[in-house]
C-alpha cells in the first residue's frame, strides 16, 4: 500500500513541476521574444518569399476533418490549390478550426496563425470580417483574405466571392428545359434566405431568368428556410413545394443534398448547389451550380508569393475585391447528367461563350433566346428586354447595362418577375 | 465475495491531491493513446499545449493576453456558480445569464457611451450587466421560493431564450436595432470599441487588461464573504439543510433569493468584463463558460482558491490545445473536449475513492441487514 502512495506523490511531483513550467514559460519566453524581435524583424525584411518558406494560415467555421459542407469545399480548395503550386500542405498549411464568429476568438486565432509565421490568412466566414480588419492593421506585414465579406484595405486586406448567379443562369437553363420537356410550369426553390441577403437574392434571380429565357411562362416558387443549414425543414419544403404547388424542378441555395433526395423520392428533377449532388439523387439530378475555390486560393496564394511584400497583395490582385466568375472557373456548372433535356449542354456552352465575350451578362436589359439548328449547333438571339421586379418596378431599361457588382453582392433585395415566394 | 462501500474518515490532504494528480495522469495518458493512434507524438503535442506555443514565439505577449481573455470569464463565472451551488441551488443557467448581462452592458455602451465619457460608460456597463443579469437569475429563484419548481429545469430552458433572444438580435436589420452595424446592408453586430473599452496596463509590450485585476479582486471579496460574514454563514447553513437553517430562524427563501442574484450579478459582471473588452456583441459571446464553469466549479469542490487554479488549468487546456492544433494538422480542437471529460471523469472518480473506500464483507461478518 505505501508502495502505490509513494508512487502516486512521485507522479503528482512531477506533475506539479510540469504545471511550474507551463506557467513560468510566459515570462520566460516574454525576454526570449524581445531578442528574437529584431532577429525575426530582419529576417523578415531579407526574406524573399521563397516557397519553401512560405506558410498558409486559414480560420475555418467547422472542422478541417469534415468530409461535406462549406468547410469542407474551402480546405479542399487550398490544399488542391497549394499542391498545384508545390506548396507542402502538412508543413506549410497552418489552420485553426471549429472558430466561431466572435471577435475575440478570431482575434486569438490570427494571433495563433501569426505567431505560426504565416504569410497569408484566409477567414472563410462572414462575422470574422471586423477581426480581419482590425488584425490586417495590426500586422501589415501578413496579408489577409476575407471570404463573403465586403471590407478591405488598399495594401493587404481583400475579400473574395463569385459570380454564382452565372452558374446558377446555367442551371435555371436546364431546369426551364427540363419544365418545357415534362410540360410543367411550376419549379421549386429551397433558399436559406429570400430577399435579406443580396447572396441569395442575387442567386434566386439568377437561375429565374436562365428559367425564363428558354420558358417563360415557368414560375419559380421561393420557400425559405430562415437559416443556412437545416437538413429537416430542406426536405420538407422541397417535399411541399412539390405536393402542394407541383414543382417538377426542385432548385436549391442551402447546404445539404436533402432536396434533391426528396426531389428522387418524390419522381421529380432537381439542381443541387456547391458541388455535384448527382452521387446523393441520380435519378433526378440535372446539374448543380458549383464553386471551384481553388482557383481563387491558387490565384491570392501566387500573388502573395511574387508581388514582393504584403503592402502590395492588392494592388497584384487588381483590387481589394476578387469577384470571378464563370471565366474565371472560379463558379460553374457540374456535368450534366442523362436526365436533362439532350440540347442542354449546346445552349449552355453558347451562353458561356456569349459571357466570356463579355457582351453580356445576367442582370442586363437584354434577354437571351435560343434556336437549335438542325446540325445540333445553337444559335442565341439576343433582345432587347426590360430587368423588371416581380411588383413590376424596372430596373434596368430595355438594352440597359448590366447591374453593377456592387448590387449584386451587397444590396439587390428584389425579387424578378416570374419568382414567386411560397 | 461481496463489496460494500464504505466512508472514509478524514482522508488526509496530501492523500487527496495525491488522488487528483494521479487521475489527471491517466486521463493525459488516455488522451496519449489517442494522439498516437492519430500519429501524433504525444509529449511534442502535450509540449505544445502546456507552454500554450508561447515558447519561441515573438508575440507571445500576445498569446498571454489571448490566454488571459479566455482565464478571467471562466474563473469569474465559476466563482459566481459556486455561491449559488453551495447553497445547493443548481443553476444551470450561466450561459443566459452572461448573455443577457453581455447584451445590458453593449446598450449602456452604444447609448450612453457617446454621452457620459468612456469611464462612467464602463461603469455603468458594469452595473447593467450584473442587474440584467441578477434579474433573469432571480426569475428561478422567485419560481423555486415561491412555488417550489426545479431551478436546474428552469435555469437550463431561460438559457435558450436568451440565446435565441440574441440571435434575433443579430438576425433584424431594423431601424430599433441598434445593436447592428448600420453601414452593413447584411446583419452584423457593431464595434462600440470606440465608446467604450477596458484601460490595459502595459508592462512592457504585454497589457495587462484591468478586468483580469477586477476578477482577482471580486474572487478574494467573495472568499471573505463566504468565510467570514454572517450571510457566508447563512448559505453554508442553508446548503446543508434548509430543515436546520429554519429551526435556526434564518429566512431560508430570502438567503435563496439574495444569493441566486449576487451569483447572477457576478457572471453579469463577467459578461460586461468580455463585451467592454471586446467592443461588440456576437451569439457566441459567452464562450461556454456558463457550461464549462460548472465542471470548473465542481472540479475545485467550490474552494474559491481552487476555482481559480482550476479555471486557470482548463483555460490552459482549451487555449493550448486550439494553438497545439495549428502545429499538429491532425488533430482538431475538439480533442480538447474530450481530454476535459476525460479528466472531469477521472478527478470525480478519485473524488470518490477520497471520500469512500470499497471493502470486501468479511466472511464471518454478521449479516444483520436485509439480506
Amino acid at each position: 500500500m505505501k508502495k502505490i502512495f509513494a508512487l502516486i506523490l512521485a507522479m503528482s511531483m512531477v506533475l506539479s513541476l510540469a504545471a511550474c513550467g507551463g506557467s513560468e514559460a510566459p515570462a520566460e519566453s516574454e525576454s526570449q521574444a524581445a531578442e528574437s524581435q529584431s532577429q525575426a524583424e530582419s529576417a523578415a525584411e531579407s526574406e524573399s518569399t521563397a516557397a519553401s518558406d512560405f506558410k498558409v494560415g486559414a480560420i475555418y467555421i467547422n472542422s478541417k476533418n469534415d468530409t461535406a459542407g462549406y468547410t469542407f469545399a474551402h480546405h479542399n480548395g487550398i490544399t488542391k490549390a497549394m499542391e498545384e503550386l508545390g506548396l507542402d500542405v502538412n508543413t506549410q498549411l497552418v489552420i485553426q478550426d471549429e472558430v466561431l464568429e466572435d471577435y475575440d476568438q478570431v482575434s486569438t486565432a490570427v494571433d495563433t496563425l501569426v505567431s505560426e509565421g504565416c504569410n497569408i490568412i484566409f477567414g472563410i466566414s462572414f462575422g470574422y470580417m471586423d477581426a480581419m480588419a482590425d488584425k490586417a492593421e495590426e500586422y501589415p506585414d501578413v496579408i489577409f483574405s476575407h471570404a463573403t465579406g465586403y471590407k478591405s484595405n488598399e495594401t493587404n486586406f481583400n475579400n473574395y466571392f463569385g459570380r454564382i448567379y452565372q452558374a446558377r443562369y446555367l442551371a435555371g437553363i436546364a431546369a426551364g428545359l427540363k419544365s418545357l420537356e415534362l410540360g410543367n410550369n411550376n419549379i421549386g426553390y429551397v433558399s436559406a434566405y429570400g430577399t435579406q441577403y443580396a447572396e441569395t437574392c442575387s442567386g434566386i434571380n439568377g437561375f429565374t431568368l436562365g428559367v425564363q429565357s428558354v420558358n417563360p411562362d415557368a414560375t419559380v416558387y421561393v420557400k425559405e428556410l430562415g437559416n443556412w443549414a437545416d437538413e429537416v425543414n430542406e426536405s420538407a419544403f422541397a417535399k411541399e413545394l412539390i405536393d402542394t404547388y407541383n414543382c417538377c424542378v426542385i432548385a436549391q441555395h442551402c447546404d445539404s443534398a436533402q432536396p434533391q433526395i426528396a426531389a428522387a423520392d418524390a419522381g421529380v428533377f432537381g439542381c443541387g448547389y456547391n458541388s455535384d449532388m448527382t452521387a446523393d439523387a441520380p435519378t433526378a439530378h440535372l446539374t448543380a451550380p458549383i464553386w471551384n475555390w481553388n482557383v481563387y486560393y491558387r490565384t491570392a496564394i501566387e500573388a502573395a508569393m511574387t508581388c514582393g511584400g504584403a503592402e502590395n497583395f492588392v494592388t497584384a490582385m487588381g483590387g481589394p475585391a476578387y469577384y470571378g466568375g464563370l471565366n474565371e472557373g472560379f463558379v460553374d456548372v457540374s456535368p450534366l447528367t442523362e436526365n436533362c433535356d439532350p440540347n442542354t449542354q449546346a445552349i449552355i456552352d453558347a451562353v458561356k461563350a456569349l459571357i466570356a465575350s463579355g457582351e453580356w451578362d445576367v442582370f442586363s436589359g437584354t434577354k437571351l433566346t435560343y434556336t437549335v439548328n438542325e446540325d445540333g449547333t445553337v444559335t442565341v438571339n439576343k433582345t432587347a428586354g426590360a430587368l423588371v421586379t416581380n411588383d413590376g418596378t424596372e430596373i434596368v431599361p430595355a438594352d440597359g447595362p448590366s447591374v453593377e457588382d456592387g448590387v449584386i453582392t451587397g444590396t439587390m433585395n428584389y425579387f424578378v418577375e416570374g419568382v414567386k415566394a411560397a | 465475495m461481496r463489496f460494500h462501500v464504505v466512508k472514509r474518515e478524514n482522508c488526509p490532504l496530501w492523500k487527496k491531491l495525491g488522488m487528483y494528480a494521479l487521475a489527471v495522469a491517466a486521463a493525459l495518458v488516455l488522451g496519449g493513446c489517442l494522439l498516437l493512434a492519430m500519429g501524433v507524438n504525444p509529449l511534442a503535442y502535450y509540449g505544445r499545449m502546456f507552454t500554450m506555443g508561447m515558447v519561441g514565439n515573438k508575440i507571445a505577449y500576445k498569446a498571454f493576453e489571448n490566454y488571459l481573455k479566455v482565464f478571467a470569464p471562466l474563473a469569474l463565472t465559476s466563482v459566481a456558480l459556486s455561491l449559488a451551488f453551495r447553497m445547493r441551488f443548481w443553476n444551470i443557467g450561466g450561459e443566459g445569464q452572461f448573455i443577457l448581462g453581455a447584451v445590458a452592458a453593449a446598450t449602456v455602451a452604444f447609448k450612453l457611451g457617446p454621452v457620459v465619457g468612456e469611464g462612467l460608460t464602463l461603469v455603468l456597463m458594469c452595473l447593467a450587466g450584473m442587474l440584467a443579469a441578477g434579474l433573469y437569475g432571480l426569475i428561478a429563484a422567485a419560481l423555486k421560493v415561491k412555488f417550489g419548481t426545479n431551478e436546474t429545469l428552469m435555469t437550463l430552458m431561460l438559457n435558450y431564450i436568451a440565446l435565441y433572444f440574441i440571435t434575433f438580435l443579430e438576425d433584424t436589420k431594423a431601424d430599433w436595432n441598434f445593436y447592428l452595424d448600420p453601414t452593413s446592408v447584411r446583419p452584423i453586430f457593431g464595434r462600440f470599441a470606440n465608446l467604450a473599452s477596458f484601460p490595459k496596463i502595459p508592462i512592457g509590450k504585454f497589457g495587462l487588461n484591468i478586468c483580469v485585476i477586477l476578477t482577482l479582486v471580486v474572487g478574494v471579496l467573495v472568499f471573505i464573504y463566504l468565510k467570514y460574514t454572517k450571510q457566508g454563514y447563512e448559505i453554508a447553513v442553508v446548503g446543508d439543510s434548509t430543515g436546520t437553517a429554519h429551526y435556526a430562524g434564518m429566512k431560508v427563501g430570502k438567503i435563496v433569493l439574495r444569493t441566486v442574484f449576487l451569483s447572477a450579478c457576478l457572471i453579469g459582471l463577467a459578461a460586461a468584463f468580455k463585451v467592454g473588452t471586446a467592443g461588440i456583441l456576437s451569439t457566441n459571446i459567452t464562450d461556454d463558460v456558463g457550461w464549462t464553469g460548472i465542471i470548473v466549479a465542481w472540479l475545485s469542490q467550490l474552494n474559491t482558491l481552487a476555482i481559480f487554479i482550476v479555471s486557470a488549468l482548463i483555460s490552459m487546456l482549451h487555449y493550448g490545445s486550439d494553438v497545439a492544433a495549428a502545429t499538429f494538422s491532425q488533430v482538431d480542437s475538439s480533442f480538447a473536449n474530450m481530454l476535459q471529460g476525460a479528466i472531469l471523469f477521472l478527478v470525480l472518480a478519485a473524488d470518490f475513492c477520497t471520500r469512500f473506500q470499497v471493502l470486501p464483507v468479511k466472511k464471518e461478518g454478521k449479516n444483520n441487514g436485509n439480506g
